[in-house]
């Protein structure tokens, strides 16, 4: 067995866990944080998306042990209980979650990429996304909901698309 | 002698209360509230008239909280994990199993054989499936053998120990080849042609007579999986009534009832299915699954049993789209009007039958297309294979006979020189036009939804 | 070279099938305040059913979406349903819930009749209020009935129903009858370009067009088109599970099994086809499953207008629509005379 301490959303969280446990495995069942799913466990599909030290990464791939002493963020750290975040919020105002398997991992590499507070295109989004399976959506309207979160985040204007005949 | 089992268990109990007494250590923090306490509601989903609302979900903000319990997400005290033994061959006689070795594995409380079900078979209109192949394997998905055990890894472990012993048979996977006489049968029937459909409107060959030119064309299609992003899962907590309460991702559960009520030859009342929350089904979890076989493993067990499906299970032993085979042959005027139409679908209905009959019967009446279609001769055969077993998806046989009718509809436009859109137009149906069944149609918007698209995609000034 | 090219694809899909029974039961219990509780034995699997069912009871009691809180998909709690397949929710489910809402809404206008002075059958509910037709000054809130109801009366409004589609069994020699109470249609048009070195093709738009009845929620219905789209393109180009001699699945991962992603995703324009169909709740119909079904047609067809080959097995994978091209372009070369 070994220990491990993470900084888990802003908590220092210890458990002894054997040493071939994943970041993914470790968050589920010894810390009860749910939130990150197990879609593929070989980092096909992006539903363990966790932000490690500010980076998104699949934490189906990573082992407990990469990430001791790190700070990690999962989905449950979000929103407070006095701000629900922008980017959950506009995913639940544009209906971008269906079946909602994908939601966190989805919300996760999102939240990685609104904080590089760099100029956001459209097909830059899709990019940043495309290590995300979403099965429901055809990612429509998740990248509606990346973009009203970024705008409202940062202020900045992602470029619409050309329009078509109306 | 040495009882492993126990052994692991006891090692397993000293883990757990050493854990146990390091969080007794720490300081007893409550776990944090994870959303905003103030409800902010969408003005949509508080507005009267409520129909035409774009109205927010209330289950889409748990999601996006993180809050939705999956199956997955659920653990209960004492709860197993089960894996499944998956055969490896597509087709082959049992002549033994042998659970004893893995019975001796660390960790593992119960193995289950298909033997051991009450009623062994299962599906939505033959029961031809075997919830545990016991006697024939007829898929290398099939399951063999399932195992419960303390943790996952165990489970899996456990289940390199069982020792099956196969006669094997002759495989059969071209579902033209499965239909010939001479093919080996996969169910002992007479024919490998389990289901078949034909549906005769018009008279087809005065339809071809009148005709100024015939096309004929073949379409095939491939197998597809649904891949929702939530695997199968269930978990089965069997209790002192003999009443067993499952949690599972089934999108059909009363039915789904049904069904596991009578392999456990049990009354419906004592099985309650709860399924507040599937994530994804698109027809692949209309069936049953491990339900019954991690009932049983919950009953011989005493503790909840767990079984959640590795992506290869999802892959190998759910159910997929059908393969079809479609031959088509139209006739038209030379204006481009359609005058009659002979088409036939093979459809391979892998290795059991599940949702088949009525992928067959909507991929028949669908596959003339949103067209008027006077003479009209359609025959459609599902055939068994050796492969994946084939069953409901988005469409039931749909999308296979849309991609035919639509693809050959361009090949009669362009050699007749007509506009795609327009020869569509000029076959729509219409309001009280008459299906290939001769059901009269109502609330007819063929011609309307191909105009409104059209025009969206700017066709008519559309340049390459 | 890159080339471009359009293509349509059209088509119809059945809803509410009845060539076997194919019911629903549905219960609405209106609370003390005018909120009510609905039971429905469906299965909410993603789509968003439970909204637009929640939709459909608030419709037919005067309330907002917000009004109703349902509990589903407990087969010891929740009545019969034949399950969230078949596109079938919004209109076998949705009429259940639409006539068990309609039992409970009766208690009320019996409860309010005299209340107001009228015959039940003056009243209608609207607004979260009950009032008398065409005298919208003459109304109670529905709570102050549902109060009334419970408390004063003893008529708890509790309204239970059940739905299932007429049946006409088909002819077993001709397949004629009615299996389907209704039928949806719809239009899809893809744009794409094809590499004739690669044979790797790039959908670049779709528009969509679909009918459903009347859109219960039409942010909901979109969001079922767009991730029909992303099936229909995955089944037109990419998706295929492959196997050995065997009969071994080679590819059972989502590494080899190549479903779409963001970036394989075209951008989408989706129109909903104003219709309303009398025998649905409200006149909706469904949108599920036939989002998916157009797709690869409006692909295969745009690929054929770029360059000029029919695609007649799917999936057209690159390496599908290179052969093609080389084929054509070597039928192409045995068409020309003989060089001297």
């Amino acid at each position: 067995m070994t220990d491990i301490t993470l900084n888990v959303n802003g908590e220092v969280k210890t458990a002894s866990v054997p040493p071939e446990t994943t970041l993914l495995k470790m968050l589920r069942e010894d810390l009860n944080f749910t939130g990150a799913k197990i879609g593929c466990d070989v980092g096909d599909c992006g539903a363990c998306t966790v932000l490690v030290d500010g980076l998104a990464v699949n934490a189906c791939l990573m082992l407990a042990a990469q990430a001791n002493g790190k700070e990690v963020l999962t989905i449950e750290g979000l929103s407070t209980l006095d701000k629900y975040h922008p980017i959950q919020k506009a995913f639940e105002d544009v209906a971008a979650l269906q079946c909602g398997f994908c939601g966190p991992g989805m919300i996760m590499a999102t939240k990685a990429l609104i904080d590089q507070e760099q100029e956001l295109t459209r097909d830059q989004i899709k990019d940043a996304l495309s290590g995300n399976l979403c099965r429901c959506t055809g990612y429509t309207k998740i990248i509606d909901g990346v973009i009203d979160a970024y705008e409202k985040i940062t202020g900045r204007k992602v470029p619409a698309r050309n329009p078509r005949a109306a | 002698m040495v009882d492993e089992t126990k052994l692991a268990e006891k090692q397993e109990t000293v883990e757990t209360l050493r854990k146990v007494d390091d969080d007794l250590r720490l300081p007893s923090v409550p776990e944090r509230n994870f959303f905003p306490k103030e409800i902010d509601i969408a003005p949509a989903r508080l507005q009267t008239p409520a129909i035409g609302q774009r109205a927010t979900r209330p289950d889409g903000r748990l999601h996006g909280l993180g809050q939705t319990k999956y199956i997955d997400d659920m653990f209960f005290p004492g709860m197993l994990h089960a894996k499944i033994k998956r055969a490896g061959v597509a087709h082959a006689k049992i002549k033994s199993i042998d659970v004893s070795e893995a019975q001796k594995m660390p960790g593992v409380q119960a193995t289950l054989i298909g033997s051991e079900i009450p009623v062994n078979s299962f599906g939505p209109s033959l029961q031809d499936q075997p919830l545990l192949a016991d006697q024939v394997v007829r898929h290398a998905g099939d399951g063999i053998a399932a195992v419960a055990a303390v943790t996952e890894q165990q489970a899996l472990d456990a289940l390199e120990k069982i020792k099956v012993v196969y006669e094997e048979l002759p495989p059969v996977f071209d579902p033209i080849e499965a239909m010939s006489e001479d093919a080996i049968k996969i169910h002992n029937n007479d024919s490998n042609i389990y289901a078949s459909k034909t549906i005769i409107k018009g008279d087809i060959e005065q339809g071809f007579k009148d005709s100024d030119y015939i096309f004929e064309r073949r379409f095939t299609t491939q197998m597809v999986e649904h891949v929702p992003m939530e695997p199968h899962a269930s978990i089965a907590e069997w209790d002192a009534n003999g009443r067993v309460t499952l949690h599972s991702s089934l999108g059909r559960i009363t039915l789904g009832r049904a069904d596991i009520a009578r392999t456990l030859e049990m009354p419906i009342n004592r099985i309650r299915i709860i399924a507040t929350v599937v994530g994804g089904n698109f027809g692949g979890k209309n069936e049953i699954t491990t339900e019954p076989i991690i009932s049983l493993l919950s009953k011989k067990t005493g503790r909840p049993v767990k079984c959640v499906f590795t992506r290869e299970d999802e892959f190998i032993s759910s159910t997929t789209r059908h393969p079809f085979i479609m031959d088509y042959k139209t006739g038209v005027s030379k204006e481009g009007k359609i005058l009659a139409r002979k088409v036939r679908i093979v459809c391979d209905g892998g290795a059991y039958c599940s949702w088949t009959e009525t992928t067959l019967g909507k991929a028949s009446i669908l596959s003339a297309g949103p067209y008027n279609v006077e003479n009209l001769h359609v025959d459609a055969y599902a055939v068994y294979t050796t492969k994946t077993v084939t069953g409901a998806m988005r469409g039931f046989g749909a999308p296979q006979v849309c991609f035919a009718y639509e693809s050959h509809m361009d090949d009669i436009a362009a050699e007749l020189g007509i506009e795609p859109l327009e020869i569509r137009l000029m076959n729509a149906f219409n309001e009280g036009s008459s299906s290939p069944t001769g059901q009269v149609l109502e609330s007819v918007v063929v011609s309307d939804s191909l105009i409104m698209a059209t025009e969206r995609f700017g066709w008519k000034e559309w340049q390459k | 070279m890159i080339h471009r090219g359009k293509g349509i694809g059209c088509m119809w899909y059945p809803i509410g099938f009845t060539a076997a029974a194919n019911p629903s039961a549905a219960t609405i219990k209106v609370n003390e305040d005018g909120t009510a509780t609905l039971l429905t034995g469906t299965v909410e699997t993603g789509q968003g059913s439970l909204t637009v069912l929640a939709q459909i009871a608030a419709e037919e009691l005067g309330v907002s979406t917000d009004d109703i809180h349902v509990v589903s998909a407990d087969t010891d709690a929740t009545p019969m349903d034949t399950g969230a397949i078949a596109s079938r929710t919004t209109y076998v489910t949705g009429n259940a819930i639409k006539l068990a809402a309609e039992h409970a809404k009766q208690i009320l206008f019996e409860v309010a009749a005299p209340m107001l002075g009228v015959q039940p059958n003056q009243l209608e509910a609207i607004d979260r209020k009950i009032q008398v037709q065409y005298f919208p000054q003459r109304s109670l809130p529905i709570a102050d009935v549902a109060l009334q109801a419970q408390f004063v009366m003893g008529r708890p409004p509790i309204g239970s129903a059940s739905y299932n589609p007429p049946t006409v069994g088909m002819d077993p020699e001709t397949g004629q009858g009615k299996p389907f109470s209704t039928y949806v249609y719809a239009t899809q048009c893809a744009e794409v370009e094809v590499d004739d070195e690669t044979g790797e093709v790039d959908v670049l738009y779709m528009s969509a067009a679909h009918d459903c009845g009347t859109a219960i929620n039409p942010m909901l219905v979109e969001g079922q088109i767009e991730g029909g789209i992303s099936m229909g393109l995955g089944f037109a180009l990419q998706e295929e599970m492959l196997f050995n001699d065997l009969g071994q699945q080679l590819n059972p991962n989502l590494t080899n099994y190549i479903m779409p992603t963001s970036l394989d995703m075209p951008e989408i324009d989706v129109d909903i086809v104003e219709n309303f169909d009398p025998t649905g709740p409200f006149g909706a119909k469904g949108v599920g499953e036939p989002t998916a079904v157009p797709t690869a047609a409006a692909i295969c067809n745009a690929i054929f207008d770029a360059v000029g080959v029919r695609i007649t097995s799917l999936p057209a994978t690159a390496e599908k629509v290179l052969m093609a091209i080389k084929d054509k372009r070597l039928s192409n070369q045995r068409a020309l005379p003989a060089a001297e």
